[in-house]
């Protein structure tokens, strides 16, 4: 995979830069509809609880986060509301840009990272 | 000399608060916060300065406990200094920390001033971090769940003075679990993880999850080092006489007498080669092989280590091979450039 290398924050969305030359564009929405955590990925597991996730992070205002880089493996983002707590693995970002689901179509199971 | 107020800011309707001067009419639940970002700003700024202030930081990891782990650790960051370099050893084995016995800083206390903790100094000037200091006698246990381990963690990594240092050695308590977690997502510019085996299977396996766990954190694997490989005995009998030993496994080995009788044999109590062999399979260097040595356990004991009763034993010869290896794969290690965020 493809190293990221620049990540540029709009109003409603980050344009993703990998060192192959691919740019993604990614939304927001996506960004926490895919949250990774403890507390947000048991959420999507296909049936009722993942469309209210993805209704509860529709109605959420919307804002530009900070973005904090997690070692050399990944990153967190920082909103004023909603869940902040996901750490997003350069994999999964790829993914989401490659529009592919991040959780490769298994409910996904929260490791330690 | 009263320096003059800064213009900008005493023109600006920006209000600076500063912990314990803050305006009368904020909350304390406001107060607090502003505290709490305070020292993490503050924190954040100082892990950025340590990463430019320390040149290599080098994880010791294994996947198994007791394969001597805090030895080699404390055994390198010795060689390292033994060399000449300015050296810090950080020991994050928070539940059992026991590198300050090594080192011979037993009961040592460490210094706070303006907030920041300033590392004790043990053998060959290796400035020393290690949750020992802070227990009030050695048999009080850390009993702490992960999200304590981790504000401690971060406060050695954040709130320390370490100064100009040419190599960190961290050494982690066995396993992949929140201590190496959080040193890999909190300290930058790691220069990479080094593995530490005995030979035998066991070890072999557990140290595969730890080369795993690297690869998935994307931090360099510096090498992989054998620890306890193979115990040397020395005898005397005639001379050119071939002498024969009953070694580990049913094992016979011979050994040939010199002139002066004596002889020597290297028996692998914990078999050989395992350490080579994971280096391979991972496509890792082989960083070297260390002597299985009863002096460690009596200077572990004693707070003297074998580099330091020894400088010139086959140890320290050992090491200094293992240190050179290290040295060189750093050299070569990846620098990924910085991901630019806008």
């Amino acid at each position: 995979m493809p190293q990221l290398t620049r990540l540029e924050r709009r109003d409603a969305d980050m344009v993703l830069d990998w060192d192959d030359g691919t740019k993604h564009v990614v939304t927001y929405e996506d960004i926490r509809h895919s949250c990774p955590c403890a507390s947000c990925s048991p959420l999507r597991n296909g049936d009722d609880s993942s469309i209210m996730l993805r209704q509860n992070v529709e109605n959420l205002p919307q804002e530009k986060p900070k973005v904090k880089p997690i070692g050399k493996y990944a990153i967190s983002f920082e909103w004023n509301q909603g869940c902040s707590s996901g750490i997003y693995r350069f994999e999964r970002l790829w993914k989401l840009g490659e529009k592919q689901d991040p959780d490769g179509g298994k409910t996904y199971v929260h490791g330690a990272w | 000399m009263t320096r003059p107020p800064n213009r900008l800011m005493a023109d600006s309707q920006v209000k600076i608060n500063v912990p314990g001067q803050a305006d009368p009419a904020t909350s304390v639940e406001d107060q607090k916060q502003m505290e709490q970002a305070y020292n993490k700003m503050k924190r954040k700024m100082a892990i950025a300065q340590m990463g430019k202030a320390i040149k290599h930081k080098i994880m010791v990891l294994s996947g198994k406990g007791g394969v001597g782990k805090s030895t080699v650790a404390t055994g390198l960051a010795l060689s390292l200094a033994q060399q000449g370099l300015k050296v810090g050893l950080l020991d994050i084995d928070i539940t059992g920390p026991n590198v300050p016995k090594m080192m011979g800083l037993d009961g040592h206390r460490l210094d706070v001033m303006d907030g920041r903790i300033h590392p004790a100094k043990g053998h060959l000037g290796v400035k020393v971090i290690s949750m020992a200091f802070l227990l009030e006698d050695e048999d009080t246990p850390v009993v702490w769940r992960g999200p304590i381990k981790l504000g401690a963690i971060q406060q050695f990594i954040g709130d320390v003075e370490w100064g100009d240092l040419d190599y960190l050695i961290i050494d982690f308590p066995p396993g992949t679990s929140d201590e190496p977690l959080t040193v890999a997502q909190n300290l930058p510019d790691i220069s990479g993880m080094v593995i530490v085996t005995t030979p035998q299977d066991v070890a072999v396996l557990d140290s595969r999850k730890s080369l795993s766990f690297a690869k998935s954190l994307k931090v360099d694997v510096l090498g992989v080092i054998e620890n306890m490989s193979g115990y040397t005995i020395h005898g005397k009998s005639k001379p050119n006489e071939t002498v024969e030993l009953f070694g580990p496994g049913g094992k016979t080995i011979s050994a040939i007498a010199d002139d002066s009788g004596l002889w020597r044999a290297t028996l692998d109590i914990f078999k050989s080669g395992g350490g080579k062999k994971i280096a391979d399979d991972f496509n890792v260097p082989f960083l070297g092989a260390l002597p299985f040595d009863p002096g460690f356990v009596r200077g572990g004991d004693d707070g003297v280590h074998r580099i330091v009763s020894e400088p010139k034993g086959a140890s320290a010869i050992a090491f200094a091979d293992v240190v050179s290896a290290i040295k060189a794969q750093v050299e070569q290690s990846s620098t990924q450039p910085e991901l630019e965020i806008i």
